[in-house]
């Protein structure tokens, strides 16, 4: 602190987050600065001894500056590819779902697999956003915008999938309870009426929740495009010769957007409560949406999905899954923008590959508890089911002896989601983002796998022997899947670059100017910077 | 703070508001009028041959029987529609003094064109079922007592034929649901069925009918079905 300057003012500075961090003594053994391991000191959450105004540049200035070289040929790929899934299906609803290769006995196959898939990627985001509020997870403010995005973007790719299987989808409004002339009312009892109601409902709630939440962040990009275009009302235009300035177009469509917020106290405390409540909404969300999901297997008789453990395990396995699919997206974006390697450290990395590790364990505890209740219950058929449709390899069983057709589908469940997230267990390994980015993309391949073990092997062969059949995917299954993925990423190249992946008030509170303490002397051990005992 | 908006952009909320409101209620009162088979099917009356079939002069002003043309409702599901054969024997050259009237005689030329050249009248469709729906079972509903004209609606003064009711999956199952509760709405006699004057006048006055009704209902011991396997394969 200057000695020139009055007391007051270094104490009116030092609140409003103007006074610099104390720097931090760069120590090896902390990696980037963010993974301390002593218990008495709090691990800083955003590095580079950033001060309040650093965050909003950092965050706006990804919106505000020319996109790196990279962006524009990235979302034209994805973009081309979610098109080529668009065509396909297009093709699809031409000419029927027969171009699937699904058949009487395996009746969902790859298109209630990706379903089930994208749903569950949905779930870290609602999990970050609520449940981890409710629980002051400082961390999480680093990362809770970007996930929410990515829950929206995958219930979008989600809710795809039920509506073009259904056959005839020009029908696909006889999926909600809507009056008619066929005087048909969708059946109250079916677990697949509860999963219209659970998905809409977690869509329109993840969507306000995210939308809310950025409603101060648009506030900004609307006042920083509003500041530069007064300091110099001749800036860049939309096209060359189109005199429509760049920051008036922002000015305006931010400024619709963020619906009149003026950072007023009254603005922030309406906010604070809001935001609580869509919390508390959201978090019966986290555990209801995928148990319902997994009643449309649960509640049926088809051996290997009558399991009255599924809802936990589904929602476990959606958990997983989510925060593979955040590391997934995010590991890149460290590197891509830069200057988000100080928002997102090695130690929120970390914590997420503990939650990957932690789920994942409780998903292989399912895998083995399934063959336990299939042993212990005694029923046969569910035993069958699970070691001859499922599990049994060829090179187990003795020549010309029967094997489980899908085997392979099995282990590679097996190996990408309860062998691969066991290397987080070594600290180097949950600590390197390369390790955890490998591990991650398995994971995200073992969850899709799980579904599609899950739908196609348990059907394939169901009671009737004479109605066995294999499945088989077809071009249009694969298009369509890989077209969903072109459909996610291209959302998301977008969202990164139109709109705020931080919540850059959130991310202020938790720097250490937000604390009143900061800047004090340190005269207890609670609040030494150093640590030590 | 610059200006960024207008200030007639405080009216924006209200404005939108009332308008997504208003919208979203008018768009689902016009697809109810207008996009439902009681509006674009009640009412479908094609172009027939010569004119059409005259149902209000033949089943009307000269009292024929629908089963004189329509000969097998009572034993078949479809209501056969008649060959020319079956015009031909009225309408032959010099049948009845009248046929010799001129008018008469070049409106139904087409008639013994047809029988000479021994081909049918290619009679449009008016009454069409989608092609997931079974055939209307006529002579299930004939033996329970259920009117050509509840269906079809004042057939007899058609002087070309028309769409009378909607036939929309609800129509059915209104009937199959309501015969159990009103059954003087929907059920006459069974020599009854094919007089439809006396049929329009009976189910104009229902409650005067009342218990023989329900006697009907009871003598024929139906229960309607209302599951799906009854009209869709």
């Amino acid at each position: 602190m200057s000695s020139a300057m009055h007391p007051d003012e270094a104490t009116a500075r030092r609140l409003a987050g103007l006074a610099a961090a104390p720097a931090a003594p760069p120590n090896p053994d902390h990696g980037d600065g963010s993974l301390i391991d002593e218990p008495g000191v709090r691990a800083p959450l955003v590095l580079g001894n950033r001060s309040f105004g650093d965050v909003t540049n950092i965050v706006c200035g990804y919106i505000e500056n020319k996109p790196a070289r990279w962006w524009l040929p990235a979302v034209l790929f994805t973009g081309s590819i979610a098109g080529l899934g668009g065509l396909f299906i297009g093709y699809l609803v031409i000419t029927g779902i027969g171009t699937w290769g699904l058949n009487n006995q395996v009746d969902w196959a790859w298109d209630i697999t990706n379903f089930v898939f994208w749903i569950g990627i949905g779930h870290a985001g609602t999990l970050i956003s609520a449940i981890l509020c409710l629980l002051k997870q400082k961390w999480r403010t680093a990362i809770n915008r970007s996930a929410e995005a990515m829950t929206i973007f995958a219930v979008i790719c989600a809710a795809t999938f039920p509506g073009i299987h259904i056959g005839r989808q020009w029908m696909a409004w006889m999926l909600f309870p809507i009056p008619n002339a066929n005087a048909i009312w969708p059946n109250f009892r079916s677990p697949l009426l509860w999963d219209v109601f659970a998905v809409s409902t977690y869509g329109t709630v993840s969507l306000l929740f995210w939308y809310m939440g950025m409603i101060p962040d648009l506030a900004t990009l609307r006042d920083r495009a509003d500041a530069r275009l007064r300091r110099n009302p001749n800036g860049a235009t939309i096209l060359p010769f189109v005199p429509i300035r760049i920051d008036r177009v922002r000015a305006f469509v931010y400024g619709l957007l963020a619906v009149g917020w003026r950072f007023s106290s009254r603005h922030w405390h309406r906010y604070e409560a809001a935001y609580l409540v869509l919390a508390g909404i959201s978090t019966p969300l986290v555990l209801s949406v995928h148990s319902i999901v997994s009643f449309d297997f649960a509640t049926s008789i088809i051996p290997g999905w009558h399991t009255t453990i599924f809802p936990p395990y589904f929602v476990a396995g959606a958990i997983f899954g989510g925060f593979a699919m955040v590391l997934l997206l995010l590991i890149p974006f460290r590197i891509l923008f830069p200057y988000m390697r100080d928002l997102i450290t090695l130690r929120h990395l970390e914590n997420m590959a503990k939650i990957v590790l932690a789920t994942g364990m409780m998903v292989g505890f399912a895998y083995g508890m399934e063959f336990f209740i299939a042993w212990y219950s005694g029923s046969k058929f569910e035993q069958e089911a699970f070691l001859y449709n499922r599990l049994m390899p060829p090179f187990l069983v003795g020549e010309g002896e029967r094997y489980a057709p899908y085997w392979w589908a099995y282990w590679s469940m097996i190996g990408c989601n309860v062998l691969s997230p066991q290397l987080f267990w070594f600290k180097a390994m949950r600590r390197s983002p390369l390790v955890i980015f490998i591990v991650s993309l398995l994971v995200t391949i073992g969850m899709w796998f799980e579904r599609f073990v899950i739908i196609v092997t348990s059907l394939h062969r169901a009671f009737l022997p004479g109605e066995w059949h294999m499945f088989h995917p077809t071009l249009v299954d694969i298009l369509i899947f890989v077209g969903s993925c072109g459909v996610f990423l291209t959302l998301f190249l977008l969202f990164a670059r139109y709109l705020p992946m931080f919540a850059m008030a959130e991310v202020k509170a938790v720097l250490p100017q937000a604390s009143p303490h900061h800047g004090e002397e340190p005269t207890t051990a609670a609040y030494s910077t150093t640590g030590g005992h | 703070m610059s200006v960024i908006f207008p200030r007639w952009m405080n009216s924006l909320p209200p404005v939108l508001a009332v308008g997504v409101v208003g919208g979203l209620t008018a768009a689902v009162g016009l697809f109810w009028y207008y996009a439902t088979p009681k509006f674009w099917r009640v009412g479908y009356m094609p172009v027939q041959p010569g004119g059409g079939f005259n149902h209000q002069l033949h089943a009307g002003k000269l009292g024929m029987d629908c089963r004189y043309c329509h000969s097998k409702i009572e034993q078949s599901s479809e209501a056969n529609i008649p060959s020319v054969h079956v015009c031909y024997g009225c309408h032959a050259d010099n049948r009845l003094v009248q046929f010799t009237n001129a008018t008469h005689k070049a409106k139904t030329d087409f008639v013994r064109e047809a029988y000479v050249k021994d081909e049918p009248i290619a009679w449009n469709r008016v009454h069409k079922l989608p092609d997931y729906v079974r055939n209307f079972p006529h002579d299930i509903h004939i033996a329970a007592g259920v009117s050509c004209y509840s269906c079809h609606g004042q057939i007899m003064g058609m002087p070309i034929v028309y769409h009378a009711q909607p036939l929309s999956m609800s129509w059915c199952l209104d009937c199959h649901r309501d015969v159990q509760v009103n059954p003087q709405n929907h059920l006459v006699p069974k020599d009854m069925v094919t007089k439809l004057i006396a049929v329009e006048n009976r189910l104009a006055n229902p409650q005067e009918h009342a218990g023989e009704a329900a006697k009907l209902l009871e003598n024929i011991k139906l229960v309607p079905p209302e599951n799906c396997g009854a009209c869709h394969y």
